[in-house]
């Protein structure tokens, strides 16, 4: 469910390191109940944003609320928060079950969700091995496991598909999915940008710090734009077609498509071929850091 | 900080690392109350104020059963300290704290939960080890030609809760002291380096040259409050002084702690 209730806001955020801005005043509202693609080149600020939005960076500047509680309180927001940031970090000496149990009795969850949390994410069957016998995947698994078990409003992922096969990778996007069907707020970074596409209703995108995009997925491919596939029948009167095509909007591919088909048409150009062809995030993405705004 | 004490006794408290304890207990309760009792001096009067290893006469008396815990116990104190530090700066190694962070974000109440979940852990090992020590002593007394008779009486009992007490302010100085190298370091290998050459031959080198540093350096102190007092500093004046250096070092942790960033 979408409400204007933000998940989190963030206006002016900003994190230095001596003369360098990892974050340089970002500011953006994302609401409930979305699955936000959070994308940027490595060292653009992804991971210390979400650093600074769970309380483990201190802001240089800047304010912000996280489920209603000012950012500078994370203790007010957290136990509604689910968070796996720079990778799975669990105590490899103990097994999947003891490791949950640890961090319920730390957070005050419910240990009775353990096993539903390992069964969502499959390991259910491995439950009594050391985490640190897990594969990599594993070992991603339980830590979003751990970032279930309080049943979270919002849940901030940082690369979970990092070192992932395409297996892993794939179940790694059915579980998001099934995670956002619960209607919750999900924050996922990652340069997989195919895997975003197909999970997520928002993006945020960020360079060198600075807020490049942030808004609805099809926003962002309108905003860069769409390519229109037009082929007739005989190749060789797409030149007359040009000719017949006075004015067209550019702005609204949908439009634009009925314009050239309507020239055609009165051409009596035949066409075997005509449909809008949304670009693809990654080659949107792409034109945006090449500062390429067609 | 309830939490998060009772989350750390969850790692602890595993089957393997109790039996694993208790083996070590064990051992070490029988081998340290075999050596203290067959390098007791026989022709020495009572232990004198020097901190050394106790006589036959001293180890007759109502405290002596419980006297060779205190004192074999004593020579764990690099060990043990090095256990403390490691602990703590494996979390920040292996990026642990993050996730405990997240859990709880008030990072005062996380280090006090987890130095007292330690330490409780701390105390009824030295519980069980007390024990052993003495039944192995007691053991072994008649052979190594002590008179055990005063060990089972009211003031062997109160000998006893005195030692006990002694040994768990000593650990409790390691603790704290370690936990805030571990904090301040934050990686195993370098807080582990520093703290085995600080607490094993670095103090007792400068001891050796200097002969006040039983009075101010943090190891030899706790070393003297584990020996009822040196020739050095008095048990009392060991004690308030360790008392201090505890007090800043937690301190030093705590807003070093509260303020860094955690990242990887």
């Amino acid at each position: 469910m979408l409400t204007y209730a933000p998940a989190l806001a963030v206006e002016g955020l900003t994190k230095r390191y001596g003369d360098r801005a990892a974050v340089d005043h970002l500011t953006v509202a994302l609401p409930r109940g979305v699955v936000t693609g959070f994308i940027g080149p490595n060292g653009a600020g992804k991971t210390t944003t979400m650093a600074m939005l769970l309380g483990l960076v201190r802001p240089t500047s800047g304010t912000g609320t996280v489920l209603g509680e000012p950012l500078e309180r994370p203790e007010r927001y957290l136990g509604r928060v689910g968070a796996l940031v720079e990778g799975p970090a669990l105590w490899p000496a103990l097994t999947a079950v003891q490791n949950l149990n640890v961090l319920a009795r730390l957070s005050g969850h419910d240990p009775g969700r353990i096993p539903a949390a390992l069964d969502l994410v499959g390991l259910a069957d491995r439950a009594d091995d050391r985490f640190g016998e897990y594969s990599l995947g594993m070992k991603q698994r339980l830590g979003i496991a751990a970032a279930l078990l309080g049943d979270p409003d919002l849940l901030v992922l940082d690369e979970p598909t990092n070192g992932l096969d395409p297996v892993g990778i794939s179940d790694m996007r059915d579980l998001i999915g099934r995670i956002a069907a619960d209607d919750r707020t999900v924050l996922v970074s990652s340069h997989l940008l195919a895997e975003l596409e197909q999970v997520c209703d928002w993006l945020l995108i960020i360079e060198q710090g600075r807020l490049a995009y942030g808004g609805p997925v099809e926003g962002f491919a309108t905003e860069v734009g769409s390519e229109i596939v037009l082929g007739p029948v005989d190749p060789r009167e797409l030149l007359a077609l040009t000719d017949e095509v006075v004015a067209v909007d550019g702005h609204d591919p949908r439009r634009l498509a009925a314009s050239l088909n309507h020239a055609a048409a009165s051409a009596g150009i035949v066409l075997a071929e005509l449909h809008v062809r949304r670009p693809t995030l990654e080659s949107t993405y792409l034109r945006l850091l090449e500062g390429d705004p067609r | 900080m309830i939490r998060t004490y009772r989350a750390e006794l969850t790692k602890l408290l595993r089957r393997r690392v109790v039996l694993v304890t208790l083996a070590a207990v064990l051992l070490f309760a029988v081998g340290g109350a075999t050596i203290l009792l067959q390098a007791a001096d026989p022709a020495g009067p009572v232990r004198d104020a020097s901190g050394g290893t106790p006589t036959l006469q001293s180890l007759a008396a109502a405290g002596g059963g419980t006297d060779v815990f205190r004192v074999a116990v004593a020579f764990t104190g690099t060990f043990l300290f090095v256990v403390f530090v490691g602990v703590t700066a494996a979390e920040f190694s292996r990026g642990t704290i993050r996730t405990m962070l997240l859990r709880q974000p008030l990072r005062a109440r996380l280090l006090a939960g987890k130095l007292a979940a330690l330490l409780t852990y701390a105390a009824a090992t030295l519980a069980v080890t007390e024990v052993l020590t003495w039944v192995a002593a007691r053991l072994q007394a008649s052979s190594a030609g002590v008179d055990a008779s005063a060990w089972v009486s009211l003031h062997a009992l109160g000998a006893a809760i005195s030692d006990y007490g002694v040994v768990l302010l000593w650990i409790s100085g390691y603790a704290v002291l370690g936990m805030a190298l571990g904090v301040l370091v934050r990686s195993v290998p370098v807080a582990l380096a520093i703290g085995i050459a600080w607490a094993g031959p670095f103090e007792h080198l400068v001891q050796n040259a200097w002969s006040s540093a039983g009075r101010w350096f943090p190891g030899l102190l706790l070393e003297a409050i584990a020996g009822g007092g040196t020739t050095a500093v008095t048990a009392s004046r060991a004690l308030a002084t360790v008392a201090t250096y505890v007090l800043i070092a937690a301190a030093v942790a705590l807003v070093v702690f509260d303020r860094r960033d955690v990242a990887a």
